[in-house]
């Protein structure tokens, strides 16, 4: 398999230097830009496979270089911000960004964080639905047009919000979706109420999902942020 | 600085005292004038005494002529209550920082020593320290004033009076022919008329009776009872002085008992004053807040007045819904009233001024509103229903003293408020001072191990085996880990301690949380058994997350941090009613009691004797304490068994309703 390329945008330079010794250390091959414009031109002729965006960048905001490569392309952005503000996570994932991960990082949750967008370029069927009636993830399936979902051969329950939800994160499996985006798409709306109701959702679809303590983890919540569905690795498993 | 208070003191506050005096319009012209001249402020004062309740039609039409004057010259109309005129003007005067008082004289031309000084003398006496100009009245004063007397003086007895001044007569008559059969001396009779004098005082109002009555006892006297009888004459020569002394003893006898009897009346209402005052003010005392402050003046004046009222609290300048009441109880909670009763309560919140029933503004309105404020900050609006007529003086004086009270307590309340403020802001401070002097200590330490660390590693990096190599590496890793933990917990400390705190307050799944915070936890607790128990339903609860992954994440780090490698930690979770709680536990050596309080003070760290104990800034507990505090939740420490210790928390729950 060919070594994915990874777009490093970073203006400091000792994490930057951190990050290209961690990527060549483990196989990637990687191109770097110091601030936002040069970002987008090194995103457009390099077609890289995952960039690694900084927010804080000296030139432009970090998320309107989301908005300019999202203009032409889906490619996995895994943002990483220096503040814990949850604001600035909830706008670039908005924006189109897939992931995030906090300064300080330690080396393993960047090289976890490269993997699982690694698994969403790979994994079959990651876009619409209507191309790929069933969805398979793990030992997880859903069988869209017949309105249902299996887990290990054995069919869950699930009321229809909760299957409405497992949809919408499968469909966009890898991705962190927001809070906001979650409840505009499944009551339209996005009032606190909403979102106290989506946790509640959330807790009990994932008990459904993650019954043994032995079982994969399928669904990762965000505190503050949103959830994410996590590609499970059909055998083996990970950490 | 002395600028100002040379300029503050040049303030003039003029007074100008409004009558219904034809010639006031003068006066009120003149004060206009001064004003202007001065460039200060212009109040008009109109002191209401009972006596003003019979003004003529006429004098009311001038009176209100002259407010208005005043009025559209841009002076304040205000309206005190009372009889000692004098009194009233100069209380005002003291109260609002009045520098010049103009007031109109009475020319009463060449009047012999009177013993009563003048209006405008005691007004001198009262305000030693105010200005004074009087300006003199002219000559149709005089016509004036003599047909004001005799107003005063057409004091009419009512019918039920006479009736009784008449009883009283002829019962005193027809005990005076009983005396006479028993033949009794006329002293005796004379008695009897003097008593019968006296109880129709008492029993009548107004001298008029008690006089009438005076009078007819003599005459009765002399006709029934004097030779020769059934005639006025009398043969006796001292019988002249007998009726003189008889008269001048009975008048003197009713004065004084009319009198008497006004007295006691005046007492009375003023004791009835007094309680209702005291009785207010103890309750203004007692109350918590503002709002407080304003439903117990409007209960307190409806039962006072017996009129229904309603109030409606100011916050920053901006109205909201208000409270009506009836008798002492509160009717409703969110009054609005129509639009007619709303537009009048804008317009006195804009205007500082009465509006309503019975003034010139909104005069159609059911109530009269009135700014409750202090200076040019208003704390709410009363309305007083006029359904039962205006308000008589007395009346009138208990709101103004109500009001006052009420002005009074959220006055105190808002520098109660300033004081604590600034106390929290000192307390504040020094914390910060502690708290700075104690990081920048305690961050060389670590600092010193990192960069000394990787200097040994750059410069000797060759000469050292892997081993060294390794330990030196992972030194640096766990203190950059801890100054991460100390950045992080000052983050949250000064979002705390920054006065408002400003939590982002949302609806979380408790287990989340703690599945969240488990990913923080150092990494020294490999070495222990830490377990997560979860709920069995999700629990919402209202919190800030990061903050509470804070700390979930000290607790659990002081646990790891004060235990034995290898001890049990266990994080679980639950609810009682109205609670949630999270509960971590140990079963380490526990904290002794009498440290147990200690351990949330800032920078208490114990002697801790496991493992190295090098750094503690002693922040963990107390920013655990004060951050659960500000979700309205507390923290308590207590006692595993059979050993260790538990801390646990409560936040408030959140019940959702479930968008199915």
């Amino acid at each position: 398999m060919n070594k994915p390329l990874i777009l490093v945008v970073e203006d400091d330079k000792p994490v930057r230097n951190l990050i290209t010794t961690t990527l060549k250390t483990n196989d990637y091959r990687y191109v770097f830009a110091e601030n936002g414009s040069n970002a987008v031109m090194e995103a457009a002729s390099h077609n890289p496979d995952i960039v690694l965006l900084d927010l804080g960048l000296p030139d432009m905001d970090g998320v309107d270089v989301i908005k300019k490569i999202r203009t032409w392309s889906t490619m996995p952005i895994i943002v990483i911000s220096a503040r814990s503000e949850d604001e600035e996570k909830i706008d670039a994932l908005d924006a189109g960004a897939d992931d995030y991960l906090t300064k300080p990082f330690s080396v393993g949750e960047l090289l976890a964080r490269i993997r699982v967008a690694q698994r969403r370029i790979q994994a079959p069927g990651n876009d619409a639905s209507a191309q790929n009636p069933v969805f398979t993830n793990g030992d997880l399936k859903i069988d869209f047009a017949a309105g249902c979902a299996f887990m290990g051969g054995e069919e869950l329950h699930l009321t229809p919000i909760e299957f409405k939800l497992l949809c919408l994160l499968a469909n966009n499996a890898g991705r962190v979706l927001t809070h906001t985006f979650i409840t505009q798409k499944i009551w339209g709306s996005s009032w606190d109420n909403d979102i106290a109701s989506l946790r509640v959702f959330m807790a009990t679809l994932r008990k459904k999902l993650e019954t043994g303590s032995d079982s994969p983890q399928y669904i990762q919540t965000h505190i503050g942020v949103g959830y994410r569905m996590l590609r499970v690795e059909p055998r083996e498993k990970e950490i | 600085m002395k600028k100002t208070l040379s300029k503050e003191t040049e303030m003039e506050h003029i007074l100008v005292c409004l009558s219904s005096s034809p010639s006031n319009e003068r006066i009120v012209r003149t004060a206009i004038r001064m004003a202007s001249v001065f460039g200060s402020q212009l109040t008009a004062l109109y002191v209401k005494t009972p006596q003003s309740e019979k003004m003529s039609a006429e004098d009311r039409a001038r009176l209100g002529a002259n407010m208005r004057i005043a009025e559209e010259a841009g002076a304040e109309i205000v309206t005190t209550h009372g009889e000692d005129i004098p009194a009233q003007i100069a209380e005002y005067a003291r109260l609002s920082g009045v520098t010049k008082i103009v007031i109109g004289i009475k020319n009463t031309g060449r009047k012999l020593p009177y013993f009563r000084p003048s209006l405008t003398e005691r007004l001198i006496e009262l305000v030693p320290g105010i200005d004074v100009h009087i300006i003199p009245d002219a000559n149709t004063s005089r016509i004036y004033r003599e047909k004001r007397r005799s107003l005063d003086k057409s004091v009419i007895p009512s019918w039920k009076d006479i009736l009784i001044t008449a009883g009283l007569l002829a019962a005193a008559t027809g005990i005076g022919f009983l005396f006479r059969r028993f033949g009794f001396t006329e002293a005796n009779i004379i008695t009897v008329y003097l008593l019968c004098v006296l109880l129709t005082s008492v029993l009548t109002g107004g001298y008029t009776c008690g006089v009438i009555g005076s009078f007819l006892s003599v005459i009765l006297f002399n006709y029934f009872f004097t030779e020769p009888r059934l005639s006025l004459r009398a043969y006796g020569s001292g019988y002249p002085v007998t009726f003189a002394i008889m008269l001048a003893a009975s008048i003197l006898t009713g004065t004084l008992a009319s009198k008497l009897k006004a007295q006691a009346k005046l007492s009375a209402r003023d004791a009835f004053r007094t309680k209702i005052l005291f009785d207010t003010n103890r309750m203004l005392e007692r109350a918590k807040d503002d709002s407080e402050i304003l439903l117990i003046t409007a209960a307190q004046l409806t039962k006072l007045l017996d009129l229904d009222a309603v109030v409606f609290a100011v916050k920053d300048g901006v109205l909201s819904s208000g409270t009506a009441f009836s008798k002492g109880e509160s009717l409703e909670d969110g009054y609005r009233g129509n639009d007619k009763e709303l537009a009048a309560v804008n317009w006195t919140l804009t205007n500082l001024k009465t509006s309503g029933a019975g003034t010139k503004v909104f005069k159609d309105a059911e109530y009269l509103y009135m700014p409750i404020r202090s200076g040019e900050y208003v704390y709410g609006i009363l309305g007083i229903s006029a359904s039962a007529g205006e308000p008589d003086a007395l009346e009138n004086s208990i709101l103004q003293s109500v009001l006052g009270e009420c002005v009074l307590a959220l006055e105190n309340h808002r520098n109660a408020k300033g004081r604590e403020e600034a106390a929290v802001l000192a307390k504040n401070e020094k914390l910060r001072s502690d708290l700075l002097r104690s990081i920048s200590h305690d961050l060389r330490t670590p600092l010193t191990s990192v960069s000394g660390n990787a200097d040994t590693l750059i410069i000797n990096g060759d000469m050292l085996d892997e081993e060294t190599k390794k330990s030196l590496l992972s030194d640096i890793r766990d203190d950059a880990d801890w100054l991460t933990g100390l950045v992080e917990n000052l983050l949250s400390i000064t979002r705390i301690s920054d006065g408002s705190v400003a939590l982002q307050l949302s609806d979380h799944v408790v287990d989340d949380v703690i599945a969240e915070a488990m990913q923080h936890i150092d990494r020294a607790g490999a070495e222990h058994v830490i377990e997560v128990t979860a709920a069995k339903e999700p629990i919402l609860a209202r919190m800030d997350a990061r903050l509470m992954i804070q700390v979930i994440v000290n607790l659990v780090n002081n646990a790891v941090k004060y235990t034995e490698k290898g001890s049990h930690i266990t994080v679980s979770s639950g609810r009682t009613d109205d609670k949630a709680f999270i509960r971590v536990a140990d079963d380490g050596p526990g904290i002794p009691d009498g440290l147990k309080d200690r351990v949330f003070e800032m920078f208490f760290t114990g002697d801790n004797r496991i493992g190295d104990s090098r750094r503690s800034l002693g922040l963990g507990l107390p920013l655990c304490r004060s951050i659960v505090e500000a979700h309205g939740g507390e923290l308590v420490l207590s006692d595993n068994t059979p050993k260790g210790c538990v801390f646990t928390f409560t936040l408030p729950i959140s019940e959702v309703d479930l968008n199915e």
